[in-house]
């Protein structure tokens, strides 16, 4: 007993440190797949995640006793759906408990196939993305395939028409194609979160490859995305892709030659592709946090509460980017203050120390009320930063304005000339009877 | 030229009748006449200096300007009450309208210093 006691005790403070919201990477992750044999054929992806310190729960989609919450706390940080077949999720999932978990902040994988159900197109078009609505599509390129021993039909494709930036798939750059063999899908137009992490190439098409074409199709060229991310305003994060087969270690470790190019790759660019996109997805990239915001007068160490126009003051903040094991500075020139009521009286760059202090200073303007500074700092691929201070702003005090000013003095002796002239005249008028 | 001379001559003899005119005049009321002309004389000097240097000190211009347009107006209110002539304040003591000219004169120096600036 007393050994139970000492084991709890010792388990508190690692219990309380996965609870932190100092860390956001999310460590508890939910994987449901149709069959336990994604476990295994699959093994290389989950491996990646399991050495960078999650905790993989894998459990069958249909388990009766699968649940994300219990008592309103989530169980998990993060979801994986490898379960493109499932019609109806067992236990209290369905589509809505999902994006309720997305909304809560929470981070998912979906990954969809050439039979994807009805629920997992629903929760993909919820999250802004469209598969294909032909159910028997595939994406199909007959230039930009992958060259394989068997002639086939062309689906499964090397595709290289990756998204420009770093922060979402590492500054390493990905030399081969990545393998795919699934469905394709559109952006939602109206949806500006979404993004097009791979695309197709231009001659590629949705269609079904086992008959001929008869109309033309409805998804065509480079508009089709096979792999996109989504991070919400919450800043949670989703990645959707329309190929299951394209973690598999089957692909991760085949070689790849794209059709048309002389240079075979002797392993696809699969794994370095989804390993650091769910570096991204899982927020051990691209994560940043704002902390110490100041605000003083030049000269100054406090912060005042409220502020006279034309005064000189200096804001400071810092910025930090989460590295998935520390908080590392964040180091950009593009970093701006806002000195807003109603618009913007004052914008200003903000200069930094490269440890994560940004600075600047400026004079309040000569317009009195209740204003605000704004950092708003939304970049491809962070986390967007929203901060906002009120902060009032008066006008000069009856005896803070300007005395003596000498262009004046005409006035003054003018002033004081009528009040002379007035004791000479009353004298005047009075002793002239 | 000849129809010059004549209007020359017709202004002179306005002038001159209008002088005369106003020699009639009781001095005290000639007093307050010459304190007003003061005090506008003042006020247009300082509207000249203001177009010369600009507006800066737009309040102290503005008491400036004020301290004499308002002493003007009270001396011509003055003059109202203490002429003879005027049977509409006949019943008013002129000592009651000089002493109305003081509190009044006072009260508007006062404003003119806070305003000064």
């Amino acid at each position: 007993m007393a050994k139970l006691i000492f084991l709890i005790l010792t388990l508190i403070p690692i219990l309380c440190t996965s609870f932190s919201p100092d860390k956001p990477s999310d460590r508890r992750i939910l994987v449901l797949v149709d069959d336990f044999a994604v476990k295994s054929s699959h093994s290389l992806y989950f491996k990646s995640l399991q050495s960078r310190g999650f905790d993989l729960d894998f459990k069958l989609a249909d388990d009766p006793k699968i649940a994300l919450q219990r008592y309103g706390q989530y169980l998990y940080d993060g979801l994986v759906l490898f379960s493109p077949t499932i019609e109806r999720f067992g236990g209290s999932i369905d589509a809505a408990a999902i994006l309720d978990f997305v909304d809560s902040g929470h981070d998912l994988i979906v990954a969809a196939d050439n039979n994807a159900s009805d629920l997992i197109r629903e929760i993909a078009t919820e999250c802004g993305v469209d598969f294909d609505e032909d159910y028997t599509a595939m994406v199909v390129d007959h230039a930009g395939y992958a060259v394989s021993s068997t002639e086939g039909d062309h689906t499964l494709i090397a595709s290289d028409d990756f998204i420009k930036s770093d922060v979402i798939l590492g500054s390493k750059k990905i030399e081969a194609p990545v393998l795919f063999q699934g469905i394709g899908h559109s952006l939602n137009p109206s949806n500006r979160l979404v993004l097009k992490v791979l695309s197709a190439s231009p001659t590629a098409f949705s269609a079904n490859p086992k008959s001929k074409l008869t109309s033309p199709p409805s998804l065509l060229g480079s508009s089709i995305s096979l792999v996109s991310v989504i991070q919400a305003r919450n800043n949670a994060r989703i990645l959707i892709s329309g190929s299951l087969s394209m973690f598999s270690n089957r692909f991760f470790n085949s070689g790849v030659q794209k059709a048309g190019s002389p240079t075979k790759h002797d392993k696809s660019g699969n794994e370095q592709f989804l390993t650091e996109l769910s570096k991204w997805v899982l927020h051990e990239r691209g994560h940043l946090k704002a902390v110490n915001v100041k605000h003083h007068k030049v000269g100054e160490t406090d912060e005042p509460s409220i502020y006279r126009i034309n005064d000189d003051l200096e804001y400071s903040v810092e910025i930090y980017e989460w590295s998935g094991t520390t908080w590392e500075p964040y180091v950009a020139d593009d970093v701006q203050v806002q000195f807003y009521m109603m618009s913007p009286y004052v914008l200003k760059n903000l200069a930094n120390d490269k440890k994560g202090h940004y600075f600047t200073s400026f004079k309040v303007p000569d317009v009195y009320g209740v204003f605000q500074f704004k950092v708003e700092y939304n970049r491809l691929g962070y986390t967007s930063l929203s901060l906002a201070k009120q902060i009032p702003v008066r006008p000069f005090r009856h005896n803070e304005y300007e005395r003596f000013i000498p262009a004046a003095y005409p006035y003054y002796g003018a002033a004081f000339s009528m009040m002379a002239g007035f004791f000479v005249f009353s004298a005047v008028h009075l002793y002239n009877k | 030229m000849a129809k010059t001379s004549s209007t020359t001559k017709d202004a002179q003899d306005l002038f001159h009748a209008i002088w005369s005119a106003y020699s009639a005049t009781p001095t005290n009321l000639k007093i307050i006449d010459l304190y007003v002309v003061f005090a506008v004389f003042t006020a247009l000097l300082q509207v000249v200096y203001m177009a010369l240097v600009g507006t800066f000190p737009f309040n102290s211009f503005l008491s400036g300007v004020l301290s004499c347009v308002g002493t003007a107006v009270l001396a011509v209110c003055l003059r109202i009450q203490v002429n003879k002539e005027n049977k509409e304040f006949k019943d008013l003591a002129p000592e009651r309208a000089f002493a109305d000219f003081v509190l009044c004169n006072l009260v508007l120096h006062l404003v003119i210093m806070n305003f000064l600036g």
